[in-house]
């Protein structure tokens, strides 16, 4: 059992909300909120200075200098704060149940990673602004699992989770996780493909196979309009995920760190007729980035994540701002259930190392990773009509003094840190001092 | 100087015979002039010179003539002491999953007198990308057995590892049975993962302790023949270096200020995850913390903010600590682990010394490094803010009066692929 102290207020705003429906009130009252006097970062629309920003049903209703805060809403004083689109990551593997990659074979579209509701690992990440995120397969197999793009919203079931209208995300790998190059576990007996030359191979393997099936299926669906007596194709599910990939249906994020891998993956997919959609870690893109931009794919990547392994030795933390200055769209993700809890930091990197413009730092945990997870019409930026999706921050996200003062999911307050349980709050009542 | 005069943009008034004769590798003395100079012991000097002159700084204050100085105009610029990782690998490792490259442990359980400072690679690339953060001294801790080694307290730039050396000697590592480390979810650092199956049981280490202690007294009566071994132990006993325990659960800390009162040691904390539980005695005892990384999560059943918010109790409570990564790669990152403790409360001003003086107090080279002051080594960054901030930029680095040249891997890389003619595709 896991005894969570952090999670009290939370779970007493749940009680609370349950009780209102148990009696027939309606709960949308309570996620009417409004921050006023704050610095608001809308990301599409410039910053705006002592602004008002009004969230109701859910949605953002207004955003300003000049908006009238409606009666009887809650309102936040946000003087001195800065308050930004709620932070998107787009690589995670938290909150998953038993396990992220299906190891046994290299090629497993049909298979989709199980949610975890109640990981505690949900609310550090609202307590560092964030708001959503992609949980990913691992990256065992040259065509792994399915993804689940989920909102942080702590308290609810699993399958109230689930961000509705995201793309649905297939992982690819290449290069040593899927080659098994270091592995030293007894249960990864070595497998094909060991090789980067064996992925390429596996990839056009496959993905022939699928263009076979689908075109089987095409011509069943075709002729069994005119012959009835057309006996329909054995349905496989594999081969059905793949198709689904040839026809943009499923999107690709690829795990991949060097160059030759890179433009092996693109030359491929260009060759089979897919696309890449997003690129993931790819260290090395700041060496491909005309080519990646070329196919049209975008990149999510480490801010400064090297040296652990031979092929992060080219990893740089100039990745971010060589790719978006070479025009390709850059995102900046966690992959880590420490780092989902400080993004911001992650993000303001990109401006320590390579003098990115402050707001082009933001976006690469705002917009750009929501335009990776197909969210980006509903969040990623501060703007009338776009989800309630918001956190606030004592101080500017990049300078040292701030922390995450709220984090707001659908217009609902889910981290308060005045209602959470601080070490500030339990030194001070429950060890006063400290022990002797 | 290709840095400095790029990003300070300022006409050098160096006189061209002058300028001829520099070289990253002399003593060439400078004037860094017209800064604001945060001295790292609490004071914010603006409109200060620096004089450096033979590696270090002969002279702080307003207005200094030095006629045959190399200027570097500073005006409008902060200049901050070099920041100190207190626990890493550098030097013993470069690449992590690379056997060979990771040379960090030795075979056996009793290794007093194996000392990092003489395997430092001198060429690590991690060297360069540390120092160009404004970390301008690390220290190198050997791992595993029960006692591992001597760490080394080194400058992130040299010729030699005798060029590199701040404290050749800067503290031998225990890992005390039973103790493991115990890791926050995420990584908590410090003395990381439970001690083999292998490891010494508390009565080896007891005996071992014993018979070091006893040879320290016979020697200094002049009667035990030379053992190498144990006569690594004889700085311990004397104080003169500390004894560096990784200790992170509440448990594991006592322990370690337990061992340390015991034999007579200085005691030093490695890792220090629950050290909030017992600030009052690590306080009392002067027992000071090398803080395990806080870029790090709690476990479970502690406040989501425990690991950031921790550095600011400890500072109430009268403990003295110092900043780590545990880590080899990403040590430049140092005063963003810095960061996370100042916005959850630890004054600025106390970040920067647990960055600096602090460590340097601990390994016993606050004569050396830590501040700027004179006398020093002249290690010191200078940058348009404060290294906290993740929008500031470092514009000039300074190691033992160098002025180190940003030529580091990933410099030379940025640099080639920044100027890669726009592809040309030929599919």
């Amino acid at each position: 059992m896991r005894i969570r102290i952090t999670d009290q207020s939370t779970r007493a705003a749940l009680a609370t909300a349950l009780f209102s429906l148990a009696i027939g009130t309606p709960p949308l009252a309570a996620q009417d909120v409004a921050i006023r006097n704050a610095t608001i970062i809308t990301i599409t629309n410039g910053d705006i200075q002592n602004g008002t920003i009004v969230v109701r049903n859910g949605k953002i209703s207004a955003v300003g200098q000049n908006v009238s805060i409606p009666v009887g809403i809650r309102v936040i004083d946000g003087t001195g704060t800065f308050v930004m689109p709620g932070i998107i990551d787009a690589h995670s593997h938290a909150a998953l149940e038993n396990g992220i990659n299906e190891g046994a074979e290299s090629v497993t579209p049909e298979v989709q990673v199980q949610l975890k509701n109640d990981d505690p690992v949900i609310y550090r990440a609202l307590a560092g602004g964030v708001t959503a995120a992609n949980l990913l397969h691992g990256s065992a197999n040259t065509i792994g699992g399915q993804a689940r793009v989920i909102k942080m919203r702590w308290g609810m079931p699993a399958d109230s989770m689930y961000f509705k209208g995201a793309y649905r995300i297939v992982k690819f790998a290449l290069g040593e996780n899927v080659t098994r190059a270091s592995s030293t576990t007894p249960a990864d007996e070595k497998r094909f493909p060991a090789t980067r030359m064996g992925v390429d191979f596996t990839l056009h393997y496959w993905f022939e196979k699928a263009k076979e099936y689908d075109k089987e299926w095409q011509d069943y669906r075709a002729g069994v309009k005119t012959n009835p007596n057309l006996i329909m194709p054995r349905r496989d599910l594999r081969l059905e995920a793949l198709t689904e990939i040839l026809h943009g249906d499923l999107k690709v994020h690829a795990h991949s760190y060097r160059q030759d891998e890179i433009l092996m993956l693109i030359r491929a997919a260009d060759d089979l007729g897919f696309k890449i959609s997003t690129f993931q870690h790819v260290l090395e893109g700041y060496k491909v980035a005309d080519e990646i931009r070329q196919h049209g794919a975008s990149a999510s990547t480490f801010a400064d994540m090297w040296a652990y392994k031979v092929e992060a030795w080219d990893a740089i933390p100039y990745n971010m701002a060589l790719m978006t200055e070479r025009g390709v769209l850059v995102s900046v993700n966690s992959d880590s259930d420490e780092r989902i809890r400080r993004l911001y930091q992650e993000a303001g990197v990109g401006v320590r190392y390579g003098n990115m413009p402050v707001n082009e730092a933001l976006k690469m945990i705002t917009l750009n990773p929501a335009k990776q997870l197909g969210v980006d019409k509903m969040v990623g930026s501060l703007e009338v009509g776009k989800d309630g999706d918001i956190a606030v921050f004592s101080a500017h996200p990049f300078s040292p003094n701030t922390m995450v003062d709220y984090t707001i999911v659908d217009g609902k307050v889910l981290f308060d840190r005045s209602q959470s349980t601080t070490l500030r709050k339990l030194v001070t009542t429950a060890n006063p001092g400290g022990a002797p | 100087m290709i840095r400095t005069v790029r990003t300070l943009s300022v006409a050098l008034l160096v006189p061209a015979a002058l300028a001829a004769q520099a070289s990253p590798g002399k003593d060439t003395t400078y004037l860094i002039r017209g800064g604001t100079v945060v001295t790292g012991t609490g004071e914010r000097l603006p409109n200060t010179d620096i004089l450096v002159r033979a590696g270090r700084i002969a002279q702080v204050g307003p207005n200094i003539s030095a006629p045959q100085a190399r200027v570097i105009d500073a005006k409008g610029k902060f200049i901050y002491p070099g920041m100190i990782d207190a626990n890493t690998g550098i030097g013993l490792q470069e690449i992590g999953g690379v056997q060979t490259m990771s040379l960090r442990s030795e075979v056996g359980q009793f290794n007093p007198h194996i000392r990092a400072l003489v395997a430092l690679n001198v060429e690590s690339e991690i060297l360069g990308v540390t120092r160009m953060n404004g970390v301008t001294s690390v220290v190198t801790t050997p791992t595993g057995g029960t006692i591992s080694g001597q760490a080394a307290l080194i400058n992130t730039a040299g010729w030699t590892w005798e060029d590199l050396a701040v404290a050749r000697n800067a503290g031998t590592v225990f890992n005390l049975p039973g103790a493991g480390g115990g890791r926050g979810r995420g990584g908590g650092g410090g003395g990381r993962g439970a001690a083999p199956a292998t490891a010494a049981t508390m009565a080896e280490l007891e005996a071992f302790m014993r018979a070091a202690k006893d040879y320290a007294t016979q020697r200094d009566a002049g009667s035990a023949k030379l053992d190498l071994i144990y006569e690594s132990m004889r700085p311990l006993f004397k104080k003169d270096v500390p004894a560096l325990i990784p200790a992170n659960t509440e448990a594991q800390i006592r322990q370690a200020i337990d061992f340390g009162e015991k034999w007579g040691l200085r005691t030093v904390v490695i890792g220090g995850r629950e050290a909030w539980k017992v600030r009052q005695v690590l306080a009392q005892k002067n027992v000071p913390v090398v803080l395990g990384p806080v870029q790090a999560a709690p476990e479970d059943n502690q406040p989501y903010d425990e690991i950031y918010a921790q550095p600011a109790i400890l500072n109430e409570a009268g403990v003295k600590f110092a900043f780590s990564t545990g880590n080899g790669a990403n040590a430049r990152h140092v005063p963003f682990h810095a960061a996370l403790a100042i916005g959850y409360g630890l004054p600025e001003d106390v970040a920067l010394k647990a960055l600096t003086i602090w460590p340097a107090e601990i390994f016993g080279a606050q004569k050396e490094i830590g501040s700027i002051a004179q006398g020093k080594l002249a290690n010191f960054f200078i940058a348009s803010g404060d290294p906290f901030d993740l929008r500031t930029q470092i514009d000039g680095i300074f190691i033992k009066g160098r002025d180190v040249p940003d030529d580091d891997r990933q410099h030379r890389l940025w640099d080639k692929y920044k100027n890669r003619p726009k592809a040309v595709i030929t599919p």
